[in-house]
């Protein structure tokens, strides 16, 4: 099995563009969830997102176009026989509904086909490109691939390339679905009322480590586990036992060839949901029977990426390992008692080499990473 | 990286079947029929009325499979993965809960229809029914041969303790702007196993070398010749 590290990771949030904006506004504790601009939300059960500035489509474009330009552009040179995992659970879904509304035909660039093409083009790569569509562990899922690719061999390189946008057809979706909170969602906080939504486009470039010292590349850390299971449980709700989150930790552990007590930290999903947060404490307790490590959640600051969720998170979790630190938990005034004080408001200092990122979804997914730090 | 192939089943414009029953290929253009309750599970199915339409074809297309392999039936969940590549995905569902969001400023916006906005959430409709616990996932790619969701299930296996995918497509007829010459409207699925059930058999044994795939040694050009060689040289052990 070869060694899998992360050389390169670009990233677009409304804290701002590339990873240090992102970290120090976790960090400082910031949040940009506000009042949405891009369409009336006075039908919906919340006003509240967290959006991107300055990302406007182009003419008869997208707003993941700019988003794509602006990902390239951080990341630089990729080598060009790299092969494309994308994960976006809607794709271009502003031009969806624009065409729709206007009584327009469907332009091809609504078919996921049609955009990996157009990022595997703006990237020079000469693999035409993959989408995973895995509800909100799509990204997780697609690292883990990225990750096994490298391990047995197959590739050198994988670019894993995560985005979603903010649009009223989602919007409107978890509104009726009653999911939305209609303030500033508090994740693993006693008194959460559901989650806000958020966009992010997130690139990030796996190597093994045999071609990242060829390429004198420095290495942010290594994904040194995965998993992924299926609670069989519902379409749309959790396992309440979280049994599926379990084996899907489970199997990232055994792959990282740890024990759960090596975990120094969890960057958990925490939506602010009731079912969702619960059932992650759930399963976090039997994972961690001796004792759960410091826990936190992102979602509280920038909302609920979707598809680019869990690329997000893994980016946050290789400056956490490095900085041996977790950013606070935003909203989570009052954190649930299952958490055992170890899910806080404030920055947390960690000790140790191993942090566990998960992600759940629609369709029952389950997927986990184990991210290791690069030895200083 | 090989697998045993020890199910088929579908849903085509050819109808619903198995491969056990039949020996015609049936993955053709035309017309596809989403099949009723009646087609497919005996018993009255309060959910299966929910479902959206690629839903229904693509659950379909799992149960006959899983029947044909003879573990439809299950006590425990068991850790099967489902591997679904879709050109389409679930684009029909989201015109269809669009309808529902315009009218009114999204004041009648369907939660029900916006659950199916996801493509992956029939997999999770198939999980719940049949205790599957591996990893799920719809794959986008272009592939005039249908074959990336099998290369992709076979690579699971390999690289997981999963004893099982079931790897398949599934894709409804598009909106005529964006259709092609070779869509295959319908779903079908092939299980593919690590080991061999020997009360039930195996069509033969599919292999990934490099890109290229192989069943029994000859070197598959797309889905539908290797259906066809599934269905045309199976020999079953009698039960």
């Amino acid at each position: 099995m070869n060694a899998v590290v992360i050389n390169k990771i670009a990233c677009v949030t409304a804290l701002g563009d590339g990873v240090q904006s992102l970290w120090q506004g976790l960090v400082d504790g910031r949040s940009v969830i506000a009042p949405l601009r891009h369409f009336c939300t006075e039908n919906y059960v919340s006003s509240l997102a967290a959006g991107i500035n300055n990302l406007a489509a182009p003419s008869g474009g997208s707003r993941l176009d700019p988003l794509l330009e602006r990902l390239a552009s951080q990341l630089g040179e990729v080598p060009a026989d790299t092969p494309l995992l994308v994960a976006s659970t809607k794709g271009e879904i502003d031009r969806f509904e624009t065409a729709r509304r206007a009584g327009e035909p469907l332009p091809q660039s609504v078919l996921f086909e049609s955009l990996v093409q157009k990022i595997a083009r703006r990237f020079g790569l000469r693999d035409p490109g993959m989408n995973i569509n895995a509800a909100c562990a799509s990204s997780t899922i697609a690292i883990a691939r990225g990750a096994a690719l490298i391990a047995r061999g197959q590739a050198e390189s994988v670019l894993v390339y995560a985005a979603d946008i903010l649009s009223e057809f989602v919007f409107s979706g978890f509104s009726a679905l009653q999911a939305l909170s209609p303030v500033a969602c508090k994740p693993f906080d006693r008194n959460r009322q559901g989650l806000n939504l958020g966009e992010a486009g997130v690139a990030i470039l796996l190597m093994s480590e045999d071609c990242a010292q060829q390429q004198k590349l420095a290495s942010l850390a290594r994904i040194a586990g995965w998993g992924a299971a299926n609670d069989a449980h519902h379409v749309t709700a959790p396992a309440r036992d979280g049994c599926g989150l379990i084996l899907a930790c489970q199997a990232a552990l055994d792959k990282a060839e740890i024990v759960s007590a090596q975990i120094a930290a969890i960057n958990a999903h925490g939506t602010g949901t009731l079912y969702n947060d619960a059932m992650e404490l759930t399963a976090f307790n039997q994972l961690f029977a001796e004792g759960l490590p410091p826990l936190h959640g992102i979602k509280g600051s920038l909302g609920h990426c979707l598809g680019a969720a869990g690329a997000l998170e893994v980016a946050v979790a290789a400056c956490a390992l490095r900085e041996q630190q977790i950013p606070g938990t935003v909203g989570c005034d009052q954190p649930e008692e299952a958490g055992q004080g170890q899910v806080s408001l404030a920055a947390q200092q960690i000790s140790g080499d191993y942090l566990l990122c998960t992600n759940s979804g629609f369709g029952g997914i389950n997927a986990a990473l184990v991210l290791q730090r690069e030895a200083l | 990286m090989k697998a045993l192939i020890t199910g088929i089943g579908w849903v085509t414009p050819a109808g619903c079947g198995q491969g056990r029953q039949t020996e015609e290929q049936p993955l053709q253009p035309g017309a596809l029929q989403i099949p009723t309750r009646k087609q497919i599970f005996p018993k009255i199915d309060r959910r299966f009325g929910r479902l959206d339409d690629l839903s229904r074809i693509g659950l379909a297309a799992v149960t006959f499979c899983l029947r044909d392999a003879g573990i439809e039936d299950w006590q425990q969940k068991r850790p099967l993965g489902i591997v679904a590549a879709s050109r389409y995905g679930c684009l029909q569902t989201d015109l269809e809960y669009l309808e529902t969001l315009i009218p009114q400023q999204g004041k009648l916006a369907s939660p029900n229809l916006f659950a199916y906005t996801l493509p992956n959430c029939f997999l999770g409709e198939a999980a719940l029914r049949f205790g599957l616990t591996g990893n799920s996932m719809i794959i986008n790619r272009q592939d005039s041969g249908y074959l990336t969701a099998l290369k992709t299930g076979l690579e699971e296996l390999t690289w997981s303790a999963q004893p099982g995918v079931l790897a398949g497509i599934v894709d409804l007829a598009p909106a005529a702007e964006l259709a092609r010459q070779d869509d295959l409207p319908g779903s079908l699925f092939l299980l593919l196993e690590k080991a061999s059930r020997t009360e039930r058999g195996s069509y033969g044994e599919l292999e990934l070398q490099a890109d290229a795939l192989f069943f029994n040694t000859d070197r598959v050009v797309n889905l539908s010749q290797l259906v066809a060689n599934c269905l045309k040289g199976k020999k079953f052990p009698a039960l």
